[in-house]
C-alpha cells in the first residue's frame, strides 16, 4: 500500500479531508437534487418562494447559521474550556447592530449592510474582551455566571428599549436585494454555505497552530499551561473575542434571513442550544458542532409534529423538549465525548492497538 | 542579601491554601549545578513548596529570590519565562496534544526544539518512537519522560521536580535517576522525592520538610550515614 507520507501535498489533503469534501459537494447540489426529485425549482415556483427545494433551503439555511453559532461556542467551551451562558448576547446584539445600521441609518442596504456588519463583530469582539477581561480571572461557574447576568440585563434591557420597538423588536426590510432570501434564497443558501465553511476552516486552522495547542493545553490545565510560560489570560481572551465576532455573524445572518430583530435572539435558547449541540455533536471536535446542529435542527423540523398511524395520533411536536432532555441524558451518560468525540476515541484506540514503531519527523 | 553561588534562595515562607496555614516557615536554599531534594513524610509541604516556588500557591510571608531575583509576587507564567522549568506530580503532560505537540508548546521566544532534540531523545529514546502519538496513549513511565522532557525544551536556570518517580516500575525508575543525572549537568534541580532510595542516589543536598516547616537540611552524605535523623523524620531505617 502507497504511505501517504509519498503522495503529492494536494492529494493529501484532498484524502485526508475525503469525507467534508463529500459533504460540501452534497450541499453544493443539494437544492438542485431535492428540485430534480420534486419537480419544484431551486429558484421558487410561480416567481414566488415555494416548493420543496426552497423550503429545504430555508431549514439549510437555519442549519449554517446555527453551526457558526455552534462552532464559535466550541471555540471557547470545547477547545478552551471556558463554559459561559452568555454566547446569545453576541448573536442577538450582532442582529440588533446591523438592523439598527440598516434600518435607521440612509445609507443606504449595501452600503449599510457593509457599514453595519462591520462595526457589528467589532462591537461584539471588544464586548467579549472586555467581558473577558473582567470576568475571566473567575473560574468554571463564577465565569459562566457572571456571563448568563450580563446576556440577561441586555435581554431585558433591550427588551424594553423604545427605539427598537422593546419586546416586539422591528422589521428588517432595508436589506440589498441580492440577500433578499425572499426573492434570493438559493443565493442566500451559498452565501450561509461558504460562511459555514470559512468558519470551520478559520477555527481548524486556529487550533492547529501553536496559538491553538496553547488553547487545548488550557483546556487540559491552566495552572500547567502557566507554569510552562503561557499568561493564559491573554489566549482565552484571544477565544472569547473570535467567539464573539463570530457569533454576531450569525446573529446577522439570522436577521437577515428572517427580516425581523427581536430580543428573542438574546435570549437563553441561543446560548443552551449551541450547548446541546455542542455536547452532543462532540465538545472540542471540528465536526462536532456540525454534526451536532444538523442532527438536532433537522430532527426538530422533521419530527416536531403530528403523526398520524392508523387511528392514533402522536403529537411528538407537543412532546419535543421532553424528546430533547432525554436525548441530552443519553449522550452525557453513555458518550459523554459525543457522536464524533466517541467515534474518534474509538478510533485513536484502535490505532494504538496497532502499536507504531516508526518514529515521526523531528 | 543572595549569594551569587545560589541559584535559588527561599526564606521563610509562609503559605495558605484557602484557610489552611500549609507552610509555616520554609527555608530552602539550592546552590548553582547541584541536586537538592525535598524530602518530609506525606503531607508535610514539599509540593506546596515547589508551588509557591513556581507562583502557584503565592506565599503570604517570605522571600524567594532566582539568582537575586524576587520571585515573589509574580504569576506563574512569568516566573516560568525567567527560567524555572516545573515537572509537576502526577505525570502531568497535555494527554490530548501529541508528544511533538506537548514539546513545541513548552519552546519560548529562541527556543530552538531541533537543537533540543538531540539531547531530549538521547535521554528518552521512547519519545521519538511515539512522536506523532498522543499523550495520552503513552505508558506511565513515558509519560512521565515526556512531563521531564518538556521541562528541557527551554533552556531553564532551574528544574523543580516533582516525585519523579511516583508510580513507576523500578526498570522505569532506574532509567529516570540517569536521565535526571545527564539533565543536571546542565540545570540546577530542585527534586520533591519520596523514595529515599532515589533521593539518595540523584541528590547532593536535602532538606527535610516536617509539619510546613524546614528543619534540617545538609550534605544528602551526611543524612545516609544518619540513621537516627532519617528514622525520625522519614520513617525509613
Amino acid at each position: 500500500m502507497q504511505s501517504t507520507r509519498s503522495l503529492p501535498r494536494w492529494r493529501r489533503v484532498f484524502q485526508s479531508n475525503r469525507l467534508y469534501l463529500a459533504v460540501l459537494m452534497f450541499l453544493v447540489v443539494f437544492p438542485h437534487l431535492v428540485g430534480w426529485i420534486t419537480g419544484d425549482s431551486p429558484f421558487g415556483v410561480g416567481g414566488r418562494p415555494r416548493g420543496q427545494s426552497v423550503f429545504w433551503q430555508s431549514v439549510f439555511i437555519e442549519v449554517f447559521i446555527l453551526a457558526i453559532l455552534t462552532m464559535s461556542y466550541n471555540l471557547i467551551f470545547g477547545f478552551t474550556g471556558v463554559i459561559s451562558f452568555g454566547h446569545a448576547l453576541f448573536f442577538g446584539l450582532g442582529g440588533y447592530i446591523l438592523g439598527l445600521v440598516l434600518q435607521m441609518t440612509d445609507l443606504g442596504p449595501e452600503i449599510g449592510l457593509v457599514i453595519g456588519g462591520v462595526i457589528g463583530v467589532a462591537i461584539c469582539g471588544l464586548l467579549g474582551f472586555l467581558m473577558g477581561l473582567v470576568s475571566l480571572r473567575l473560574r468554571g461557574v463564577y465565569f459562566a455566571i457572571f456571563t448568563l447576568a450580563i446576556a440577561e440585563m441586555f435581554f431585558i434591557y433591550i427588551g424594553r428599549w423604545p427605539l427598537t420597538n422593546a419586546e416586539d423588536g422591528f422589521a428588517l426590510n432595508n436589506i440589498p436585494e441580492l440577500l433578499n432570501s425572499t426573492r434570493n434564497r438559493l443565493t442566500y443558501y451559498y452565501l450561509a454555505l461558504v460562511l459555514v465553511v470559512l468558519t470551520f476552516l478559520f477555527i481548524r486552522r486556529l487550533i492547529n497552530s501553536p496559538t491553538g495547542k496553547v488553547l487545548l493545553a488550557i483546556r487540559e490545565n491552566e495552572n500547567r499551561a502557566q507554569a510552562i510560560g503561557y499568561n493564559t489570560l491573554t489566549f482565552k481572551l484571544v477565544a472569547i473575542t473570535l467567539a464573539g465576532m463570530m457569533a454576531a455573524g450569525a446573529g446577522m445572518l439570522h436577521v437577515i434571513l428572517n427580516k425581523k430583530v427581536g430580543p428573542e435572539t438574546l435570549g437563553l435558547t441561543y446560548t443552551v442550544d449551541p450547548l446541546l449541540m455542542t455536547i452532543i455533536g462532540g465538545v472540542g471536535t471540528h465536526a462536532g458542532p456540525l454534526i451536532g446542529t444538523a442532527g438536532l435542527h433537522l430532527s426538530e423540523r422533521v419530527f416536531n409534529r403530528e403523526f398520524i398511524i392508523g387511528s392514533t395520533t402522536i403529537n411528538i411536536g407537543q412532546n419535543w423538549s421532553l424528546i430533547l432532555g432525554i436525548v441530552f441524558i443519553v449522550v452525557v451518560l453513555v458518550f459523554p465525548q459525543g457522536v464524533v468525540g466517541t467515534w474518534a476515541r474509538w478510533r485513536q484506540r484502535r490505532r494504538a492497538a496497532r502499536a507504531p514503531t516508526e518514529g515521526g519527523d523531528v | 542579601m543572595a549569594d551569587a553561588y545560589n541559584v535559588l534562595e527561599v526564606r521563610g515562607i509562609h503559605t495558605f491554601i484557602g484557610q489552611f496555614h500549609i507552610l509555616e516557615g520554609v527555608t530552602v536554599v539550592v546552590p548553582r549545578g547541584s541536586i537538592t531534594v525535598l524530602l518530609g513524610r506525606n503531607g508535610a509541604g514539599k509540593t506546596t513548596t515547589l508551588k509557591s516556588i513556581m507562583g502557584l500557591t503565592p506565599p503570604s510571608q517570605g522571600s524567594i529570590t532566582l539568582e537575586g531575583q524576587s520571585l515573589v509576587g509574580r504569576r506563574a507564567f512569568t516566573i516560568a519565562q525567567m527560567g524555572v522549568g516545573y515537572v509537576p506530580e502526577h505525570r502531568a503532560i497535555f494527554r490530548d496534544l501529541t508528544v511533538r505537540e506537548n514539546l513545541v508548546i513548552a519552546q519560548r521566544k529562541g527556543d530552538d526544539l531541533e537543537r533540543r532534540a538531540d539531547f531530549i531523545f538521547e535521554l528518552f529514546p521512547d519519545l521519538k518512537r511515539f512522536y506523532s502519538l498522543p499523550g495520552g496513549n503513552l505508558s506511565g513511565g513515558q509519560q512521565q519522560m515526556l512531563a521531564v522532557a518538556r521541562a528541557l525544551v527551554p533552556e531553564n536556570r532551574l528544574l523543580l521536580i516533582d516525585e519523579p518517580s511516583e508510580g513507576l516500575a523500578p526498570v522505569i525508575i532506574e532509567h529516570l535517576i540517569e536521565a535526571i543525572r545527564k539533565l543536571a549537568a546542565q540545570t540546577t534541580v530542585l527534586l520533591v522525592e519520596q523514595n529515599f532510595r532515589v533521593a539518595s542516589i540523584l541528590a547532593d543536598r536535602y532538606v527535610i520538610i516536617d509539619d510546613g516547616r524546614s528543619v534540617v537540611s545538609g550534605q544528602m552524605q551526611d543524612l545516609i550515614h544518619d540513621e537516627a535523623l532519617v528514622q525520625r523524620y522519614l520513617g525509613v531505617a
